[in-house]
C-alpha cells in the first residue's frame, strides 16, 4: 500500500539576527539555512496495517506523513501511495486517502458541522445513498448526533475532533493519516477516538498511520511502530520488540502482611525496602527466581510483575539515541 | 474524471455553504459592502466640478450616472480571494483544502460569488437615494444589452478573481504578498476607471492604458450597464474583457501549479 525509499525533506528557512538592527539587515539581505527534517527514510507498509510513528518533538514524524498524504513535495527519494506519486495530488488518490490533524480543522468554523460535510461530499463528489450510510454510520459510531447542528465554534475540542474524524472518513479512504489525532483532549475523549479509529480499521481494513504523543494511542492501535529522530528512522517493528530490546527489566513489588525482619531482608535480595514494600528492577530472566525466593521467604500479601511505561522505554530509546 | 464536469456538479453545494458563511457573517459583510463606497465618495467631488460646466463631455448628470454604475460594477465584481490566501498559505490553514479533490480555489470562487446577492441588497438603497438625487442621471441600460452586460459582469470578476490568485500565489514564495498586491491596486484604482472615467485621460496615456487588464474590470461593465455603450459597440471592449480573463486564468494556473511545489504546510 505504502513505499518510501530514501526519502528526504529540506526546508529552506529564513535566518535573521535578533533587534532591530537584524529586522533591518533582513529587509537588504536575508540570509538562508538549511534544515534537514527527514533524511533518508524508507519504510513500506501493508495494506490494513496500523502504525504508529514516535519521536520527540522535531523528529520529522508529521513531515513524513504530509509528504505521504502529498502536502508536501519531498526534497528527494520515491514515494507510492496506493499505486499514486502523492505529491501530484491526482483526484484520484485524493479520493483514497485522508489527513486528520489535531492541530488544524477542517470544520467551517461559524456553520454547524452538517455543512462541512454537505460540502466534502460535494467536493468529493459523493454519491447521495452513499455518503448518506456513511454519515449515518459515522454518526452512530462518533454518536454525533446531538453536535451536527450547532455551529462548530460553540463545540469542545474533543467533540470538535469526533466531527473532524467524520469529516475526513465520508469519502471512505483507504488510508488514514492521523497526526496527533489525541492532542489536548481529556482522557475520556482519547479513549473514545482510539476506539473508533480501532473500530473503523476493523470494518474497513483501511491502513492507519498515527502519530501521537500520547503512548496510550499507539500502545491501543499500533502493533508496528516507527521510530523517527533526527529525521532518520532509527526503528522499524513490533511495538512489542521495541520494549523488550528497551525495556529488558520489569519492575517487581512486593506488599508485606508486616515488616520483614532483618534475615527476610536479606534472603530476597535483590528487593529492598521502599515506603513499607519491597521493590526492585530486575531483568527479565531472573523475574521467576526473584518472585519464587519473595514468596518462599517474605509474608506476601500482594505482588506484581510491571513493564516500565512504554513513556519510559521511548525515552531510553532517544537517550541512547543522543549519546 | 473531468475537473470541470466535477466542479460543475459541486459548484451548487459550494455556493450554498459560501451563501451560509456569508449569512453566518451578515453584519461584518454590510459593513465590507458599505466600504467599498469610494465611487460615492468620487461622485460628490466630481459633481461639484462638474457644477459650472461639463467636464471632458460629462456633466454632473453623467458624473451621477457613471459612478453609479461604478458602485454597482465594483460591488459585483469584487473578490478578496488574494487575502485568503495571504492568510492561508502563511499559516498553513489551506492544508486541509488541498487535499480535496476539487481544490480551494473553487470554494473561493464560490464563496466570493455568493456574496454577490447581499452585496446588491446592499446598492438597492444606495442607488435609490442617488436617483432621487440626481433623477436625470444618465443609467441607461436597454433590455437589448442586459445579456451583454451580465457577460462583462461576469468576465470583470473573473479577470478581478484570477488577479487574485496570481497575487494569493506569489505567497508561496514571498510568505506575504499583501503588499506587492497593494501596488497593484493603487494602478487598478488608477487606470480601471473606479477614480474618473477614462476618457477624462490624456490622449497618450489613455493609448497605453485601453490596453492594460484594469478597464476589464471596471470601465467595460460600467459602460455597458450605463447605456455608453450599447449594440454591436460593445463587441470590441468585451474581446479585451475575454482576451485578459483568458490571460489571467491561464497565468493565475501557472502560478498556482508551481506555487503550491513549493507549500510548506506550516503550523502543523
Amino acid at each position: 500500500m505504502i513505499e518510501v525509499e530514501g526519502l528526504t525533506k529540506v526546508y529552506r528557512s529564513p535566518k535573521k539576527a535578533p533587534g532591530l538592527w537584524g529586522s533591518l539587515r533582513s529587509i537588504f539581505y536575508r540570509e538562508y539555512k538549511k534544515v534537514t527534517a527527514v533524511d533518508q527514510a524508507s519504510f513500506r507498509i501493508a495494506a490494513g496495517e496500523r502504525v504508529g510513528f514516535l519521536g520527540p518533538n522535531g523528529a520529522g514524524k508529521t513531515t513524513i506523513l504530509k509528504m505521504l498524504a502529498g502536502l508536501l513535495v519531498p526534497t528527494g527519494g520515491t514515494v507510492t501511495v496506493a499505486g499514486f506519486t502523492p505529491s501530484e495530488r491526482r483526484p484520484e488518490f485524493l479520493r483514497r486517502i485522508t489527513l486528520v490533524m489535531g492541530q488544524k480543522q477542517q470544520l467551517l468554523w461559524d456553520l454547524p458541522a452538517r455543512e462541512t460535510f454537505e460540502l466534502n461530499r460535494a467536493l468529493f463528489d459523493l454519491d447521495k445513498a452513499q455518503y448518506g450510510a456513511t454519515l449515518d454510520e459515522l454518526i452512530a459510531l462518533l454518536e454525533l448526533e446531538p453536535l451536527l447542528d450547532r455551529p462548530v465554534r460553540n463545540l469542545s475540542l474533543g467533540e470538535r475532533m469526533k466531527c473532524e474524524l467524520a469529516a475526513a472518513l465520508l469519502h471512505r479512504p483507504d488510508v488514514l493519516f492521523l497526526d496527533e489525532p489525541t492532542i489536548g483532549l481529556d482522557v475520556t475523549m482519547q479513549v473514545a477516538v482510539r476506539r473508533f479509529i480501532g473500530e473503523w480499521n476493523r470494518r474497513n481494513g483501511a491502513t492507519v498511520l498515527l502519530t501521537s504523543h500520547y503512548m496510550a494511542d499507539i500502545a491501543a492501535l499500533c502493533p508496528r511502530v516507527i521510530v523517527v529522530a533526527s529525521g532518520q528512522v532509527r526503528y522499524d517493528g513490533a511495538l512489542d520488540e521495541l520494549v523488550a530490546q528497551y525495556a529488558p527489566d520489569r519492575h517487581v513489588v512486593v506488599r508485606l502482611l508486616r515488616p520483614p525482619t532483618a534475615e527476610e531482608a536479606a534472603q530476597s535480595a535483590p528487593l529492598s525496602q521502599v515506603d513499607g514494600r519491597m521493590e526492585a528492577l530486575v531483568p527479565v530472566s531472573e523475574v521467576k527466581a526473584v518472585v519464587d525466593r519473595a514468596l518462599r521467604t517474605l509474608p506476601v500479601s500482594d505482588l506484581t510483575v510491571e513493564e516500565p511505561p512504554l513513556e519510559e522505554v521511548i525515552a531510553r530509546l532517544f537517550a541512547r539515541e543522543k549519546r | 474524471m473531468n475537473t470541470y464536469a466535477a466542479a460543475a456538479r459541486a459548484f451548487p453545494s459550494l455556493l450554498k455553504t459560501g451563501l451560509a458563511e456569508m449569512v453566518s457573517y451578515r453584519v461584518e459583510l454590510v459593513i465590507w459592502a458599505l466600504t467599498a463606497t469610494m465611487p460615492l465618495l468620487m461622485m460628490f467631488i466630481w459633481d461639484r466640478v462638474a457644477a459650472t460646466g461639463p467636464v471632458g463631455g460629462y456633466d454632473q448628470n453623467a458624473f451621477a450616472g457613471y459612478f453609479a454604475g461604478t458602485l454597482i460594477v465594483r460591488q459585483l465584481t469584487t473578490a478578496w480571494v488574494v487575502w485568503d490566501l495571504n492568510e492561508q498559505i502563511r499559516t498553513g490553514s489551506i492544508s486541509p483544502a488541498l487535499l480535496k479533490p476539487l481544490g480551494p480555489l473553487w470554494l473561493s470562487a464560490a464563496e466570493n460569488l455568493a456574496a454577490v446577492p447581499f452585496r446588491m441588497l446592499v446598492l438597492v438603497p444606495i442607488i435609490t437615494c442617488i436617483c432621487l438625487w440626481r433623477p436625470e442621471l444618465a443609467l441607461g441600460l436597454a433590455w437589448a444589452d442586459v445579456p451583454a452586460a451580465a457577460a462583462a459582469l461576469a468576465l470583470g470578476w473573473m479577470v478581478y478573481f484570477f488577479i487574485q490568485v496570481c497575487f494569493g500565489a506569489l505567497c508561496f514564495y514571498t510568505e506575504q504578498s499583501g503588499g506587492i498586491y497593494m501596488g497593484f491596486y493603487g494602478l487598478f484604482t488608477l487606470f480601471s476607471g473606479y477614480l474618473f472615467p477614462l476618457d477624462l485621460m490624456p490622449a497618450g496615456i489613455l493609448s497605453v492604458v485601453q490596453w492594460l487588464p484594469f478597464r476589464a474590470i471596471i470601465q467595460t461593465p460600467v459602460s455597458i450597464i450605463t447605456g455608453q455603450l450599447h449594440g454591436a459597440a460593445v463587441l470590441a471592449p468585451m474581446a479585451h474583457q475575454l482576451a485578459w480573463a483568458v490571460i489571467c486564468a491561464a497565468l493565475a494556473r501557472w502560478s498556482w501549479r508551481h506555487g503550491i511545489r513549493r507549500y510548506e504546510a506550516y503550523g502543523a
